[in-house]
């Protein structure tokens, strides 16, 4: 049986069970999606699906592929009804077995959220009242009001976009038109998942200038579900020609309250906080705090080393910019050991007046345009997780000549900013017991040793790459077999990272000063 | 003598009045390198200052050279 088809004709759910069964498979778990007699408040006849099938099977096939990959289950297949359907018709089917249950739920669950967002499959609903519409299209449409051609030609949407509408579905078609995200959620890498990540990160920017407009509109555009402005400038004239978000009759307004009222204007998902002043040594951390991740966007060094340090103290991340006539520089900070601060790159951290500003240089637009980009680019990265092998470095570039140069970096050790990445610590504060990684790699390059505290049978499934070479099994500290050593600095890695923690507590209480925990533990990790 | 591809950024490009050059030299070091151009072109910045990157990768100044080598000079910059 083929991973993933149509048919014209009703499902054979029975037929596509036998085929997916396997001796080796101890469970099996399905999907079945039905025409419903309603929608949004309208009484549904009967529906008709229509897919542009050359693609839609590619990427349905893709799907199911991933879902095997991804969830480790034996076999998996899926099959969309198309054409004419009657109420209580069953519309998709998908199907999964497995050696255990948990992988074949989450397979199925993978399969049928993938399909409805990724799979280019029209639904038309015919109404009690004699009306119709292609569902998907006229939400596109009152979505995309700058699509109208796309509305007069429903059938040649070249996008995929979500397909029969099984569970409940709220947009609104009343009011305003909604935000519609579906051109990212599109990416296999964004989704749903990512989505919803990206509407759960709250993130700071440090000036609505040059830089500071694109990445708010790219942000608040993406749908950062918080977005805090700071600047306490006023919109002067000289500054529209690389700032377009504001206006000739915004001379003299605020900034940040400008910058607020235009991006809600864009996007009324997002909640906008304002912070109508300079980023300062006295607000910096209390700025920082509140936040997921910083962007620094200023045009001066007192306010970009402020930034530095502060989220090197708060362990966040952040992503530096600088523009210099036809030039930039982009940095990313993450809080891992191995990566570099702004002081790590500048130890002799340059006074303001040395080299030129944007003021006293002169810049074309597009410069802090395509920086500010490259940084929302870097926000977004770093929030959907797409950055995770990248290596630290400073990116150059040069707008006369286009070229990019990516400079690997290092931690400067003699970085005279106290900046231990693990963890950088402020004097007087306890150091966290816990730290995050998203691979275990990170967690190998962080310096620190790993200790696997888990029982020898938990670490007989383990990927042969994924093996911890310290292994102090819990069992055999508490019964006294085996000691944890007395000096170190020693990461504690258990399966949730609940044991752990307790370990790393006791530790502390003993006196180890460098002993943390993994947060979340393995299962947190990305594979 | 080697032959070193330079390429300047911001301040040093003005300076210079051209992103990128080659040079033959005798110049040990990435420093050594540094101070000879600074002659040459009057840069103002001291090295301190500055940062060098060595084939796509940021160096020490003692950094030795060969020939081929790629050298960037990179001033802090500031503008937003």
């Amino acid at each position: 049986m083929q991973a993933f088809f149509f048919s014209s004709a009703p499902l054979e759910p029975e037929r596509y069970h036998a085929a997916i069964e396997d001796p080796a498979a101890g469970g099996y778990a399905s999907f079945e999606g039905w025409v419903r007699d309603h929608n949004e408040g309208r009484t549904v006849e009967r529906l008709e699906y229509e897919a542009f099938e050359s693609l839609a099977i590619k990427e349905g096939e893709r799907i199911v592929a991933e879902a095997i990959a991804k969830f480790g289950v034996t076999r998996a297949a899926c099959v969309h009804r198309t054409g004419s359907l009657a109420i209580g018709d069953l519309a998709v089917w998908v199907g999964v077995s497995s050696a255990h249950r948990g992988e074949a739920f989450a397979a199925c669950r993978y399969i049928i959220d993938e399909v409805k967002h990724r799979v280019p499959i029209w639904k038309k609903e015919h109404y009690t009242d004699g009306d119709s519409g292609w569902v998907n299209c006229e939400r596109c449409a009152a979505a995309a009001h700058d699509h109208e051609h796309e509305h007069s030609h429903p059938h040649e949407h070249p996008h995929a976009h979500a397909t029969g509408d099984f569970a409940s579905h709220g947009h609104e078609h009343a009011g305003a038109a909604q935000h519609d995200y579906s051109r990212q959620i599109a990416l296999p890498e964004v989704g749903r998942a990512g989505q919803a990540k990206l509407a759960a990160a709250a993130v700071l920017v440090v000036g609505a200038g040059g830089l500071g407009v694109p990445v708010l509109q790219y942000l608040a555009a993406a749908g950062i579900g918080r977005v805090g402005i700071v600047d306490g400038d006023v919109i002067e004239a000289s500054n529209l020609h690389r700032q377009p978000l504001y206006g000739l009759a915004d001379v003299g307004r605020p900034k940040a309250a400008v910058a607020a009222e235009r991006l809600r204007a864009l996007n009324r998902d997002l909640r906008i906080e304002t912070h109508e002043t300079k980023a300062t040594a006295d607000n910096i951390d209390a700025l920082v705090k509140n936040y997921d991740l910083v962007v620094e966007c200023t045009d001066n060094f007192r306010a970009k080393f402020l930034v530095s340090d502060a989220v090197v103290r708060a362990l966040k991340p952040a992503v530096f910019a600088s523009v210099h006539q036809y030039e930039g520089q982009v940095q990313v900070y993450r809080p891992l050991p191995h990566w570099p601060c702004l002081r790590c790159l500048w130890p002799e951290a340059p006074r303001d007046g040395m080299v030129g500003n944007c003021a006293e240089a002169g810049v074309l637009g597009p410069v802090p345009a395509t920086l500010g980009a490259m940084q929302a680019m870097a926000v977004l990265k770093r929030l959907l997780g797409l950055d995770a092998g990248e290596a630290p470095a400073l990116v150059t570039v040069d707008l006369l000549s286009f070229e990019t140069r990516r400079l690997i970096a290092r931690r400067n050790p003699g970085c005279d900013h106290d900046h231990p990445g693990v963890p950088a610590q402020v004097a007087g504060t306890p150091a966290p017991l816990e730290l995050e990684f998203e691979t275990l790699a990170e967690a190998f390059e962080s310096g620190l040793e790993l200790v696997d505290i888990r029982e020898t049978w938990e670490r007989m499934h383990d990927p042969p790459g994924l093996q911890i070479p310290t292994h102090l099994p819990l069992s055999a500290l508490v019964n006294g077999y085996l000691q944890f050593p007395t000096e170190g600095r020693y990461l504690i890695v258990c399966a949730h990272g609940v044991r752990s923690l307790s370990v790393t507590e006791q530790l502390r209480a003993q006196g180890l000063d460098e002993v943390y925990s993994l947060r979340g533990g393995l299962a947190a990790l990305r594979s | 003598m080697n032959r070193i591809e330079i390429h300047y950024f911001a301040v040093l490009r003005e300076r210079a009045g051209t992103g990128r050059e080659t040079v033959e030299t005798v110049a040990a070091t990435a420093a050594d390198l540094y101070e000879e151009l600074a002659a040459r072109h009057d840069f103002g910045l001291p090295r301190g200052m500055l940062r060098v990157a060595v084939n796509d990768e940021f160096a020490e100044w003692s950094q030795p050279l060969a020939a081929g080598d790629r050298v960037v000079f990179i001033p802090p910059v500031a503008g937003g």
